[in-house]
């Protein structure tokens, strides 16, 4: 195991990822033998529809976490966003793309919202996203009188956005949206790892003050991580729609147990600093893939949460004695 | 840091936030009851209280949890799900109602114990251990029941002498029990926390809990007590919820605990721990469901409440953050 | 001096990759004040730890009262009549004084605490003491002093036999140590054990009767300190003899310009109208007891907390700093008595903390250069000569000395011709200090300019050219290095009003 470990490669992927890797992989393996339905070409697609918004909330989310903070908000803020720039759509006859970039900026401005309120306020991140929850709750029900909205199938007029997700080519269907979260991934992680931005909120994550006193402007990169977070969000809202195309107000909570728990899984810490994209990615097709299993062998979906619940436990009692261990 | 201390000594002993947010529940009250004769009448009034009561137990619970510095996400998903189980046994295991009333706050007790022992034992930071039995919870009520909504019994039916325990009517008028239990919590948790060693040192653990620990107080334990009682109080809370609605549905109840949360901190409880009080609590309760039920009379639709409670949430955070600067 | 009360015999201790106790000796009679010392790391605190019971014990014995006994938790301790007063205040700040002194043991009416009669107990203790506070005032009111002679009264409220007193001095005022002696004198009157742990020598020449001296996590030796010097003690300490010589004359050539101008500098209680100049390639000490307010006037001056008045003037140039963004583009660096909290970023790497003030100097387009940063963080490691297996370790798993020249890098890597450094050797062993030393030296040699924050006497008599003196926020001294001694600082530092 040693030995292992202390491959170059495994050094580079991490270990903590491989595994979580080898998890997913067994994972499906014991779907498929206890369910065949599973080797089936249109289930895998189905995980992935549950895979696409969790995953661009779930990244979002993993830069409020690296920050140290928390955003409880980025379920219905996405449904906030898809209802707002899907009432445009429907009833009042906007066009498609300026209603997706309308969808993103929806998402962008409940990001900016709580970034201002963490970094330039002061109030803590839980509390920050617990509100924007409420508001975003609110807004999505009040901007559609409370009435769910169905955006277009895929064979109506303005339907091509469905597209995003899912691209018939010769009668086989190419999973776009998973090329595109990949796409996504990559640049998060690049942005993480690569730029001035990602150092910045991954070390004041770790010690805001220490990076402070380097004559950092702070509050900015705070502010930058919620900003982004949001505006992921309101990408999901795009996918979420473009997978299930009904969305209802006053919902979306579940969500962000879900993306966090994606996060955690993934071996981003909840103390701040330590954030890994490709984990988040892996962690979110676990989730995905367990609420189609337990579909699939013709469980209540219920059992879902209760695993995940558990999951989430376990990940972070892991983080937790892995850091204990090296102070 | 200001060191003018306002000068009565009748503000200071019940704290200027309180009075504060009275100010504003006495503000809201007359205004909703200004701009709209049918806000009221008597029957308004029942409903609000109706609203209040499981959301009151809730908030008190959260109350606990917040002193100690921490945060119980599980009680809105929570609450339904003790309610499921409980009202099952009743319905479909043809249990008496105490019995389901019984296991009802039981099972709340030990998902409290549950919360507890993750966080004080198992070291993982409470809001991430509460989500984590926010899920299960969400799972586990609907997994038991079969994933069906369970009713509670009919106030008129046998079993239905519950109900009256909340609201009750006497030659036609509705005389609203549940705020008798709801008064009475209030003093008897004011009592606990502030009297007895048990508030006492939930007080300490949030405020310096190694201090506490080095003075030889068995921490470990009395931060478990705080959750239990948490939990305890999402238990009433369903009991509550049960009598007021009836109807339980699965996969319900998330966000509930925004509301709780949320009128615990308008009601002056600190997020960073140590500081709380159960009679401010109330009054943030009454601010959220009065918002609740009075927005539609003056013509707002109800989902304004949430953009206004998370408005007022942010605003009561932030006079606290901005106090604290200075 | 009475009979034996404790004895700890053979105490060894081990943490994971530490070996913290090697079999340590230690013995207290009735009626004595035992000083425990030795440099930071030796072992004391947690040779104190075990006997308090927050530790469990590897092996040996303690034999307390005639009898062997191993406490598993401090109430256990308590019980017994071993009590402690910590180095770090453990006071509830929400609770009242009363409060605090009886927490754990309230005196009840049912099951209500009766918190009337520990308001009149705690005002029994408090007469008893000596002490002018009052029990229902919050404890978050109080002042860092009081709130430690409220520790110090709740420890002996426990039917103490044996008190533990860990560095109590550190945050006290002069006449605050003055109370704290007289309570130790009466304490020793009354025929109990006390265990006074204190880096201050003076202090121990004053109120010790026997010294043990703890080295590396060994046991030195114990003195009797009537019958040493100060000398034998720091030799027992160090385990060899160290030469720090005082400075005699200043490095500075006397028409070196001024390169950082303060002119009534005011920033709440703790600044008050400080004035002083620093010229270039010189050390300037900071002096002064605890809570004098120098860190408080280098934060306000570095833009880290906001200052309510004062000019600043940089090469002749006046200056805005209102954010540690401003001075550091000014070229001022600060590194803070605590690094950990506001230095370095420890779960990140060498090379990222080196150029964490830098960062935009290191980019290619929107992307880090790695690099040139990697380049730029192993020359400081060579040049500062930092002990470490490569620049991507993580800055945690580095010791004091060497967490502290990661700070310097990362001044040094901005190019600051002006650096702050506060309580520089702070928690740093004696090998490395003279390294820090070394550097400081040279970097003013390089015409940097320094302002040095110490609290300990020899550092600023050997590292300054010049020294200013602080006393409860102002101002009180500014002495030319070939004008200061022991006695002429100490006078500053206490100057009342």
């Amino acid at each position: 195991m040693e030995k292992f470990r202390n491959l170059p490669v495994v050094k580079k992927l991490g270990f903590n990822r491989i595994i979580l890797f080898g998890v997913l992989v067994l994972m499906y393996v014991i779907f498929a033998i206890l369910s065949p339905t599973f080797l089936k070409y249109a289930r895998i697609l189905s995980a992935l529809n549950y895979a696409y918004f969790l995953g661009f909330l779930a990244l979002g989310v993993t830069f409020a976490i690296a920050t140290g903070g928390i955003d409880f908000s980025v379920g219905p803020v996405m449904f906030c966003a898809a209802l707002i720039s899907g009432q445009m759509l429907t009833k009042m006859g906007l066009p498609l793309p300026v209603c997706l970039i309308v969808s993103i900026l929806v998402g962008t401005m409940f990001g900016a919202f709580n970034g201002f309120m963490v970094a330039f306020v002061g109030i803590p991140p839980f509390i920050t996203s617990m509100a924007g929850m409420m508001i975003a709750k609110g807004v999505g029900s009040v901007f559609t009188r409370t009435q769910s909205v169905s955006w277009p199938q895929a064979s109506q007029a303005n339907g091509w956005y469905r597209m995003l997700v899912k691209y018939r080519l010769n009668g086989t269907q190419i999973p776009t949206g998973l090329i595109i979260l990949l796409l996504v991934a990559v640049i998060c992680g690049i942005v993480l790892n690569k730029t001035k931005a990602g150092r910045y909120i991954l070390c004041l994550g770790s010690n805001k003050e220490a990076v402070r006193l380097s004559g950092v402007n702070v509050k900015k990169w705070e502010m930058l991580a919620y900003l982004i977070c949001g505006t992921l969000a309101g990408i999901a809202a795009i996918f979420y729609v473009g997978a299930y195309t009904t969305v209802q107000p006053g919902l979306g909570d579940t969500f962000n147990n879900e993306a966090i728990a994606s996060c955690v899984m993934g071996g981003t810490s909840m103390a701040g600093g330590l954030a890994s994209v490709g984990g988040t990615i892996i962690g979110t097709m676990i989730i995905a893939l367990l609420q189609e299993g337990i579909m699939a062998l013709g469980f209540q979906k219920d059992y879902q949460y209760v695993i995940t619940g558990i999951i989430v436990l376990i990940a972070v009692y892991a983080d937790i004695r892995s850091r204990k261990r090296k102070n | 840091m200001n060191k003018k201390k306002s000068g009565s000594p009748l503000v200071n002993a019940i704290g200027t936030q309180k009075l504060v947010i009275l100010a504003v529940l006495i503000v809201l009250f007359a205004a909703f009851s200004i701009l709209s004769a049918s806000f009221r009448s008597y029957s308004t009034i029942i409903t609000i209280l109706s609203y209040s009561y499981y959301i009151t137990f809730m908030a008190i619970g959260a109350t606990f949890a917040l002193i100690t510095g921490g945060v119980d996400l599980s009680l809105g998903t929570g609450m339904i799900c003790y309610g499921m189980i409980g009202g099952y046994l009743v319905i479909e295991q043809g249990m008496p109602v105490g019995v389901g009333m019984l296991v009802t706050v039981l099972v709340a007790v030990l998902f409290g114990l549950f919360n507890g022992t993750l966080i004080a034992v198992f070291d993982i930071p409470p809001f991430i251990a509460t989500l984590a039995t926010m899920m299960i919870t969400r799972g586990i009520g609907s997994v038991v029941v079969g994933g069906m909504s369970v009713t509670w019994p009919q106030a008129a039916s046998a079993q239905g002498w519950f109900r009256s325990l909340f609201r009750t009517q006497i030659n036609g008028v509705m005389i609203p029990t549940g705020f008798l239990w709801v008064l009475l919590s209030v003093i008897i948790m004011t009592f606990i926390l502030n009297k007895t060693k048990l508030g006492r040192y939930i007080i300490a653990i949030g405020s310096n809990k190694e201090a506490t620990r080095l003075s030889g107080v068995k921490v470990v334990k009395y931060h478990i007590a705080a959750y239990a009682i948490t939990g305890f109080f999402t238990g009433l809370a369903a009991l509550a919820y049960a009598a007021t609605f009836q109807e339980l549905s699965p996969g319900t109840g998330g966000g509930l605990e925004l509301d709780a949360i949320g009128s615990a901190i308008i009601g002056g409880t600190s997020t960073a721990g140590g500081v709380g009080s159960i009679a401010g609590t109330l009054i943030g309760v009454f601010i959220m469901s009065m918002l609740k039920t009075g927005l539609p009379f003056v013509g707002l639709q109800a989902n304004w409440q949430q953009i206004i409670t998370g408005i007022i949430l942010l605003g009561a955070v932030g006079i606290d953050v901005m106090k604290n600067k200075r | 001096m009475g009979e034996v009360i404790l004895t700890m015999k053979g105490i060894d201790k081990s943490f994971p990759g530490v070996h913290a106790l090697d079999h340590v000796d230690f013995e207290v009679r009735k009626g004595e004040v035992h000083a425990l010392m030795g440099e930071n790391g030796a072992g004391k605190s947690t040779l104190m730890k075990i006997l308090t019971g927050i530790y469990s014990k590897d092996s040996g014995s303690i034999v307390y009262e005639g009898k062997e006994v191993s406490f598993t938790s401090p109430r256990d301790a308590q019980d017994a009549g071993i009590v402690i007063v910590h180095q770090e205040l453990n006071m509830v700040n929400h609770l009242t004084v009363a409060q605090n002194i009886f927490i754990g043991r309230e005196p009840m009416k049912g099951i209500r605490i009766d918190d009337a009669k520990m308001v009149r107990d705690s005002r029994a203790l408090f007469d008893m003491l000596g002490i002018d506070i009052d029990p229902r005032d919050k404890m978050s009111t109080l002042t860092v002093g009081k709130q430690q002679m409220c520790e110090i009264a709740k420890a002996i409220s426990h039917n103490a036999k044996l008190v533990v007193f860990d560095e109590p001095s550190a945050a006290l005022t002069e006449t605050e140590i003055e109370q704290l002696f007289k309570i130790i004198r009466d304490l020793k009157s009354k025929d109990m054990g006390i265990v006074y742990i204190s880096h201050r020598m003076d202090e121990i020449k004053v109120i010790t009767d026997r010294v043990t001296v703890m080295r590396d996590g060994t046991y030195a030796g114990t003195l009797i300190t009537k019958d040493c010097t100060k000398d034998d003690i720091i030799k027992m300490m160090v385990g060899r003899t160290i030469y720090e010589d005082p400075k005699t004359k200043s490095m500075v050539p006397p028409d070196a310009p001024v390169v950082l101008k303060v002119e009534n500098l005011n920033a709440g209680k703790m600044v008050q109208n400080v004035s002083f100049e620093l010229h270039k390639g010189e050390i300037l000490g900071f002096s002064g007891l605890m809570g004098a307010g120098r860190t408080e006037t280098m934060r306000a001056l570095f833009g880290a907390d906001p200052k309510t008045s004062g000019d600043i003037w940089i090469n002749g140039q006046k200056a805005e700093i209102r954010t540690p963004q401003d001075a550091v583009r000014l070229g001022i660096g600060y590194l803070s008595e605590d690094r950990k909290q506001f230095g370095i970023v420890l779960q990140k790497t060498i090379a990222e903390n080196t150029t964490l003030a830098t960062l935009p100097e290191f980019m290619k387009g929107i992307f880090i250069n790695r690099k040139m940063e990697n380049a730029a963080a192993q020359k400081y490691v060579d040049s500062l000569k930092t002990k470490t297996p490569g620049i991507d370790q993580l800055v945690v798993n580095l010791s004091g000395g060497n967490q502290q020249k990661v700070v310097i890098a990362k001044w040094l890597c901005r190019n600051c011709d002006i650096l702050i450094f506060d309580e520089p050797t702070r928690g740093i062993d004696v090998g490395a200090k003279n390294e820090i030393y070394h550097l400081m030296n040279q970097l003013a040699a390089e015409g940097k300019s320094i302002i040095m924050i110490s609290s300990e006497m020899t550092e600023i008599l050997r590292m300054s050219d010049r020294i200013i003196v602080m006393c409860e926020g102002r101002k009180t001294g500014e002495i030319a290095i070939e004008d200061a001694t022991q006695e002429t600082i100490m006078q500053a530092a206490t100057m009342q009003e």
